[in-house]
Formats: C-alpha cells, structure tokens, sequence
C-alpha cells in the first residue's frame, strides 16, 4: 500500500476528485486552509515589472518567499493503484507553471476499515 | 527523501520558517492542527484544555540533510534556552517517490548517487 500526498492548487481539487473517481480511485481525503511555500518562483509579470523598477511590484516581491494557499489531496491505494493515481494527479493538475504543486508517496505498513476489523488490501475496496 | 513533520507553537512558526530558510530549504507547507501530548492537555485550575493549538509543518528533503534540518528547526521551535513542555514534536518518515505537478518529473534525491543503466 502506498500514501499520496499531493498539494496542489485549490482550483483543481474538483477536477482531481472527477479524475480520480474516473480512474477508479474514489477513496479521497482533503486537507483545507493549508499554506505553503517552494523555490520562490514567482509570477512572471510580477519578475518583470520588478525589473523594470516599479515600486508596487517591489513592494509584492518581498525578501521572502510568500506563503501561498494550497490543498492536501491525500488517497491510500494498492501498489498496482500506484502509478495510476500519479499520473492522473499529474495531468489534470499540470498547467506548466511553477505553483502546480509536488506529489509525495509513501510507504503504508497497514491499513485497517473501522467498520468491519478487515485487513489490508481488503480494507482498500 | 525523507519527510519531516514538526508541530510546534503557533508563536514559533514563523521563526522556524524564517530559519529553514536561512539554511536553504525554502520549501514548506504549513497546516493548522490542534492536539494534546505527553501532559494530558492543559490545566488551569478546574478546566482541563486537551485540544492545544498548534501548527504543523511539512518539508521533505534529501536523505543525508535530515540531521541538520532538524538542527535548524529545534534551534528555533524551543522556548527559551532550556525548552519546555509543548514546543512540540518532530516526525521523520520515508518518502519514496516525489513528483513536481508542473513539469511532471520524477524528482532524484540527489544525495543517493544514479545508478548507470
């Protein structure tokens, strides 16, 4: 079993639910309000107007990367579910941009359904 | 890679942020939790507080950077020189695989050398 975590923009975490029920993934958990920051790419016009000595522009970069919001898309699947759900994640979320967001997996050494006590794999489906 | 989960005082978020950033791990993600610890909560007086506010943040970096990141973030999460009860806790856990949405690559650590193929 592995654990994704994707953060990615707050815009797209309907269309990612969509895809991910259409790639047979329904199971889903989301993070709200979560803030965040990466390299400290920025917007290209902000970048360019900085350049150009416009002080608001200035004044929006800062000395310090901005926290920016996101979500936390988190879903548990099987190995075999595993590339699946990444390369779903990835394409509806990709626009090309720094800010897409990273997709993170992780190991899960069990999982068990509170319902019924089951198992394992069992316990994903 | 290996993840690092730290939940530490709302009041130190930003100094540890602040000090992540100074040792060149800009990327962090930061989230809102509340929870209770080893000290059942808080008392005062009568009333019992057993869901304590705190933030949680989340950073995965190289293998072999895990001990000074984790240096720079108690450098900064503790109260006072001596620290003192909930400043907090750090989790390290293992992240196999990690992928950046907007060029859709697989991420290397690049503290584990690449094996030619």
């Amino acid at each position: 079993m592995k654990e994704i975590i994707a953060v990615i923009r707050i815009n797209k975490v309907n269309a990612t639910k969509k895809a991910l029920i259409d790639a047979g993934i329904p199971a889903f958990t989301a993070t709200g309000r979560v803030m965040g920051r990466g390299k400290g790419q920025v917007h290209y016009d902000i970048l360019r107007g900085a350049e150009a000595g416009h002080p608001e522009a200035i004044a929006q970069l800062g000395n310090a990367p901005r926290l920016v919001a996101k979500r936390i898309v988190t879903v548990v699947v099987p190995d075999e579910l595993c590339k699946t759900a990444i390369d779903t994640i990835i394409q509806t979320n990709q626009t090309g941009n720094p800010g897409d967001g990273k997709i993170f997996v992780t190991p899960i050494l069990e999982t068990i359904r509170v319902r019924t006590g089951e198992e394992g794999d069992a316990a994903l489906n | 890679m290996l993840m690092i989960r730290t939940i530490v005082r709302p009041e130190k978020v930003y100094d540890v942020m602040q000090g992540l950033l100074d040792a060149g791990y800009p990327s962090i993600t930061k989230i809102s939790v509340v929870g209770r610890g080893k000290q059942r909560g808080l008392r005062v007086g009568d009333v019992v507080y057993d869901e304590i506010p705190k933030e949680m943040l989340f950073t995965v970096v190289p293998n072999t950077d895990k001990d000074f990141v984790v240096r720079a973030i108690l450098d900064n999460a503790k109260s006072g020189a001596e620290g003192k009860f909930g400043d907090g806790k750090i989790f390290v856990s293992a992240v196999e695989e990690v992928y950046t949405i907007s060029t859709g690559e697989r991420e290397a650590d690049p503290s584990i050398p690449v094996k030619e193929a």
